[in-house]
């Protein structure tokens, strides 16, 4: 097997949950030793996909090719009632590994996540953001050759989920694995990913590397779940932006009247009604008042032809943004 | 109240003293539960297993007759074992009636449902995710049976205390398939049994009274194990 072929390879490949198709047509494949990420909001088929590529779940049509054996590390740690160490040993000892090495294999994957010393901890004893490390760490003990991923930073505070996240992302680097992560956060996709699935109802929307699918999503839909939250309507087009292409400028060429404001961490969230649309800012504390008018610049955005035939907008390649 | 004490001081003096019909009918006592909570357990298990997380066509009527099986009758159980246990009858030819074998079979079939019952309730209970990550590792169905067993331990104990107990009370299934005969067949339940209606009421009661200690010491044994097992569970120091 050459080093560029596929680990896994999956064609048009659709899977139903009590009758409904939740995942529709999916082509994906996986190369040892890259990291990918599938993002997506709720509903999205994220999970079941993965689900179905570890053969968990039956695939409707398609097919998955897999060279090399899939381990699945679930959203749940689902940790059995004995220590962590002895968790990540059952998972080796389910996995086939010999019973020799296997206390070994537990502590090391254990160490890489920075959980050595939860190692003799009991599974009830552990808090969540620990469950989620050991839970972590006996998937990394199996050296899997294809690893899947469900959602592993679910349900932490973001602090603990800050620092497990940036441990994953070097532990998570090996070129003999291929790994594929659901994650329902933008940075964590940033954190892990050499290539991001953007995955809207049951297909993959959009593909390719983090700064491309984030920055230059190919259409709207895609645009809005990546974060281009502000919207104004020509009749011709539809524009895109992110709070970072909108600046309060006195002298900006466009009116726009302040609707609401939200504290946030690095200051005033400002939302913009205009003529065509709203928009979306971030300005230093305190920003503007209530129904202020107020200036504005564009920085950057997407623009989107409209295809009404079509039924919605697709991002016209060839002509850059309206700015 | 007076002839209660002075059965429990029968029964304390019968068994300081070694009485020989005593020993005899304690030791047919515990060959029966100990052999049929065995046999109850290694059919019960897998069955209850099966009916607590297998995907069959089937699985909820399986899973009603076992909770409904809880409540067979023990005389109609024990008529049924017998009447196949005649001579000329399906089972006739295996010669079990009124032996403490043929006993043992009728109270592994009473013990069958209790067993399976409760050992799927506690399946079910486990954690959602649990055997499902398992497999996702690679378990093979006989390890996600293991770590479904182990997980469910609390519960698997309570079955198997709920058929020790209810070998020990049984008498309908033994009197019907045993015959109820001394040195052979007869258990402390059947002996009291025997007593009464013999008017015997001081050895009875202290028949009946080395019953409840048996039955009191094996319970408190298992209960003990079964909550340093909830202890361990829960993270607690035992």
């Amino acid at each position: 097997m050459s080093v560029s072929e596929p680990v896994l390879r999956a064609r048009g490949v659709t899977v139903a949950r009590v009758g409904t198709e939740v995942v529709r047509d999916v082509d994906l494949e996986l190369t040892a030793g890259e990291v990918v990420v599938i993002v997506g909001p709720n509903g999205a088929g994220k999970s079941t996909l993965l689900a179905a590529l570890a053969g968990l779940l039956a695939v409707e049509r398609g097919t998955v090719e897999l060279r090399g054996r899939v381990a699945a590390a679930l959203q749940a740690p689902a940790l059995a009632n004995r220590s962590a160490r002895a968790n990540v040993e059952a998972a080796l000892g389910w996995w086939g590994a010999p019973r020799g090495g296997r206390t070994e294999r537990a502590l090391a994957a254990l160490q890489a996540i920075g959980a050595r010393g939860l190692a003799d901890r009991p599974a009830r004893a552990l808090s969540g953001g620990e469950a989620r490390r050991v839970h972590l760490a006996r998937a990394l003990a199996l050296g899997a050759d294809i690893l899947l991923m469900d959602e592993p930073f679910a349900g932490l505070d973001p602090p603990t989920r800050a620092e497990l996240l940036y441990d994953a992302a070097s532990a998570l680097r090996d070129s003999a694995r291929a790994t594929l992560v659901v994650v329902h956060d933008r940075a964590e996709a940033w954190a892990l990913a050499d290539r991001v699935l953007v995955m809207l109802d049951g297909r993959i929307a959009s593909e390719g590397d983090p700064a491309t699918v984030f920055g230059n999503p190919p259409n709207a839909a895609v645009a809005a779940f990546v974060g281009f939250v502000g919207r104004l309507e020509a009749p011709d087009a539809v524009r895109l932006f992110r709070p970072q292409d909108v600046a309060l400028d006195p002298d900006g060429p466009l009116s726009a009247r302040v609707t609401r404001l939200v504290p946030v961490e690095d200051g005033v969230r400002v939302e913009l009604a205009l003529d065509a649309g709203r928009l979306v800012a971030l300005a230093p504390a305190p920003g503007p008042r209530l129904g202020e008018p107020v200036g504005v610049r564009l920085l950057g955005g997407v623009r989107f032809p409209r295809q009404p035939s079509a039924g919605r907008d697709v991002r016209d390649q060839d002509t850059p943004p309206d700015l | 109240m007076e002839f209660i004490w002075n059965g429990i001081w029968q029964a304390a003096d019968l068994l300081a003293h070694g009485d020989h019909d005593i020993l005899v009918v304690v030791g047919t006592t515990l060959r029966l539960a100990l052999c049929s909570t065995l046999l109850a357990l290694a059919l019960g298990l897998p069955a209850g297993l099966a009916l607590g997380l297998g995907r069959f066509r089937g699985r909820r009527v399986g899973l009603a007759f076992a909770n409904a099986g809880m409540g067979l009758p023990p005389v109609v159980v024990g008529l049924v074992v017998a009447l196949l246990l005649f001579r000329g009858a399906p089972l006739g030819g295996l010669n079990l009636l009124y032996t403490l074998d043929g006993v043992i079979l009728a109270q592994t079939l009473l013990a069958l449902p209790l067993v399976a019952a409760l050992t799927a309730a506690a399946v079910q209970a486990l954690p959602a995710g649990l055997l499902e990550q398992a497999r996702a590792f690679g378990a093979s169905r006989t390890q996600v049976a293991v770590l479904a067993l182990r997980e469910a331990r609390v519960g698997v104990l309570a079955a198997t205390i709920a058929a020790m107990g209810s070998a020990f009370a049984e008498v309908g299934a033994v009197v019907l398939v045993g015959g109820n005969i001394e040195d052979e067949t007869q258990t402390l339940a059947s002996a009291v049994l025997v007593r009464v209606s013999a008017g015997d009421y001081g050895r009875a009661i202290a028949l009946g009274t080395i019953l409840l200690g048996l039955i009191m010491i094996l319970a408190a044994s298992l209960t003990v194990a079964q909550q340093h097992e909830r202890r361990a569970l829960l993270g607690r120091p035992s």
